[in-house]
């Protein structure tokens, strides 16, 4: 039986570093984890469009790659992969889908794990947002605790701020479902919307690849100071001993 | 994609292109409707009217209000008989069950009769059912009685708007210079001073010259036949009792197993826009005396008659052939999906169809004229939050049926260039990014 990092579409073509950046967490926390060759997209972005039989399809052929690689437990660092994989895959496959499968948040939030990273802080002052993403909060086991549990335990000088919208009612960034790629006017109102509910924030932290890319496209445009930090960008850092705002 | 397609694409981007002028009728209604949204969207878990949230509220009903409805549309035949049987033995009724549109609108002319004005409120399912259209060519002249209605009307508004609050995005300045120029009188550009006017001149009309009034209705018990009607302006509770004839036009799905069922539907529709809706009105019967020797007369000082069109269409259908569909039965119509929906925030009324905004108007649409016109709605400006499907407390599948329309939109050519070309990508190379 295999334990195997997933890392998903977005995040393995566009942002290798953060990639590591998991990959090297994902380890520390447990030596058994692996990437595999080649790992096939999970369909979210087609479910959107696609006729349902080719949609089964899909989902038998990454299950059948599951399965021909023997996995039984899957991480993954995307949000659209978690909710896909949690709520639609079994709904799809049934009794013959047997991965269990976990965000990373999930995986550093175990209280084993959250004594191993031992995250300290020791710079000045810093207070910090975390954005919930869709994916993460509407998701059949919804992740809204595990990030915020995770910022807490960081010793230090380090603050959570929350926006007006928050938890489960935080604001979308606008990105999702392929929008972005015809209707950028969604991200451009929502993403702005949600930079400006955040008050004196010294750095915005994101779990989802696909709420970054809106995000960072939004703060260049607005010219908004506030750094854009995914969420395992930030915590390696701090394990590093980094400060974990700096670019 | 289509020629028609691009038609319809670039259809969008001219409305988008729009939003972009403060001044255009989509910008007017977005900058209102994108803070109230926001706001209330918040208030959900705000204690400030009540001892608890909205969504305690909702939390604490939600599992019953699923059972109920899915028992409801499992048998449906059963609780539509029944609530017949009873509106007319017990409640004096007069009680039409029509299979088409088509048909209301014919019983509705003839229930007219040789009325030329009517007056309404919630007028959603009158509209779903083609009735509004029907009146128009008619040339009945129609009398809006809610506030924002009126607004709407005076105003001569006909872009899709909320219907629980519509009129919201006039001004009261914009309103005020309307009254002037119809009616030539100078009233303070203020609210007190607005609803005052209205109250001091419509509501002598309304409490005087109402013949036939319609409604719907916000639920209709099958225990008791009882309709069931939410407000706070007491317009409704003034139309349909100062009347000869109060028609209710109303889809079967309107129609919950018991009164308390009824009742809390009216209430959870209440705590979703977090207001107080002043009145709540069961009506079980014409008005009626027995006061002289027991001898039970009808039309007392309330309306004479009460007479009900409940439309099926294509809800029947939608349950016996298994229609992706069939959820809209389930909707008791409380605006949760709108108050949270990410591209009704961001887009207002350009997210909308003729039957007003948001998604469940966008399937509506879909189901009465096809999915040209619910990708002319705006479909796919969709982000697939699942905020809709995850706030909706009778357990309405909005998200999917959303998604069912955007398959359908992409097998007629109408999905959007770059979308396609990602689903093309996961399934031909499996990465859409690579």
């Amino acid at each position: 039986m295999k334990k195997i990092i997933f890392l998903g579409c977005l995040s393995s073509s566009r942002y290798k570093d953060t990639c590591e950046n998991a990959i090297k967490i994902i380890k520390f926390l447990d030596n058994e984890y692996q990437v595999l060759e080649n790992p096939p997209c999970c369909g979210a972005l087609a479910h959107q469009i696609a006729p349902i039989e080719e949609i089964r399809d899909h989902v038998k052929l990454v299950n059948n790659w599951l399965k021909d690689n023997d996995v039984n437990k899957l991480i993954t660092i995307c949000a659209g992969c978690y909710n896909y994989l949690t709520r639609y895959y079994p709904k799809y496959l049934g009794t013959d889908f047997n991965v269990k499968v976990m965000h990373l948040l999930q995986l550093m939030n175990e209280p084993e794990n959250l004594k191993k990273l031992n995250l300290k802080y020791p710079g000045k002052k810093l207070k910090i947002y975390y954005h919930d993403a869709c994916h993460l909060r509407n998701a059949e086991n919804p992740i809204i605790d595990e990030p915020r549990n995770i910022i807490n335990s960081i010793e230090g000088n380090i603050f959570l701020g929350e926006m007006e919208n928050t938890k489960i009612n935080s604001l979308c960034c606008g990105a999702g479902g392929g929008v972005y790629s015809i209707f950028k006017e969604n991200s451009d109102f929502s993403s702005k919307l949600i930079f400006d509910q955040m008050r004196m924030p010294k750095a915005l932290l994101t779990a989802c690849p696909f709420c970054y890319n809106s995000f960072i496209r939004i703060k260049e445009e607005n010219n908004i100071k506030t750094p854009v930090i995914k969420f395992e960008d930030f915590i390696l850092k701090l394990m590093e001993g980094v400060d974990p705002i700096s670019v | 994609m289509s020629e028609r397609g691009k038609e319809l694409y670039n259809e969008i981007k001219d409305k988008l292109e729009e939003l972009k002028n403060e001044n255009s009728a989509y910008a007017q209604f977005n900058e209102i409707w994108k803070m109230a949204c926001a706001i209330k969207y918040k208030s959900y878990d705000l204690r400030y009217l009540y001892e608890d949230t909205s969504r305690e509220f909702v939390d604490e009903h939600r599992d019953h209000l699923i059972k109920m409805k899915e028992d409801f549309v499992e048998n449906l035949d059963e609780y539509v008989d029944k609530c017949i049987k009873r509106m007319e033995s017990t409640n004096h009724f007069r009680v039409y069950l029509v299979k088409t549109n088509q048909e209301a609108q014919r019983i509705f002319m003839e229930e007219l009769g040789d009325n030329k004005v009517i007056y309404k409120s919630k007028s959603l399912e009158a509209k779903d059912a083609g009735i509004m259209d029907t009146l128009k060519k008619n040339n009945i002249t129609i009398k809006e009685t809610d506030l924002g209605d009126v607004f709407c009307q005076l105003l001569e508004y006909d872009y899709p708007s909320f219907t629980l609050g519509p009129g919201i995005q006039f001004t009261p300045e914009e309103i005020v210079a309307k009254i002037k120029e119809k009616y030539g009188v100078e009233v303070e550009p203020e609210a007190e001073a607005i609803v005052n006017y209205f109250r001091n001149t419509y509501r002598k009309e309304l409490l005087k010259d109402v013949k036939v009034s319609l409604t719907s209705a916000n639920a209709i018990s099958a225990q008791d036949g009882s309709i069931v009607l939410v407000e706070n302006e007491g317009n409704i509770s003034i139309i349909t009792r100062a009347t000869e004839k109060h028609i209710v036009v109303a889809g079967i799905q309107r129609i919950v197993p018991s009164v308390f069922d009824a009742l809390l539907c009216a209430k959870i529709q209440e705590r979703i826009i977090n207001v107080d809706g002043a009145y709540i009105s069961f009506i079980s019967s014409p008005s009626n005396t027995s006061d002289v020797q027991g001898h039970r007369v009808f039309g007392m000082y309330g309306a004479k008659e009460v007479v009900v069109i409940l439309v099926d269409d294509w809800r029947m259908k939608a349950v016996k052939e298994n229609l992706f569909y069939k959820d809209m039965l389930k909707c008791i119509g409380c605006k949760s999906c709108d108050l949270v929906c990410t591209a009704s925030r961001a887009f207002g009324n350009i997210y909308a169809s003729k039957y007003g905004i948001g998604a469940i108007n966008i399937v509506r649409d879909y189901i009465h004229n096809g999915i040209e016109a619910a990708v002319a709605d705006g479909l796919f400006l969709c982000t697939g939050c699942e905020n809709c499907t995850n706030w909706c407390p009778t357990g309405v599948d909005v998200a999917e049926m959303i998604r069912q329309l955007k398959r359908i939109a992409t097998k007629e050519g109408f999905c959007p260039p770059t979308l396609e070309q990602y689903k093309e990508k996961i399934f031909r190379e499996k990465n859409p990014f690579n």
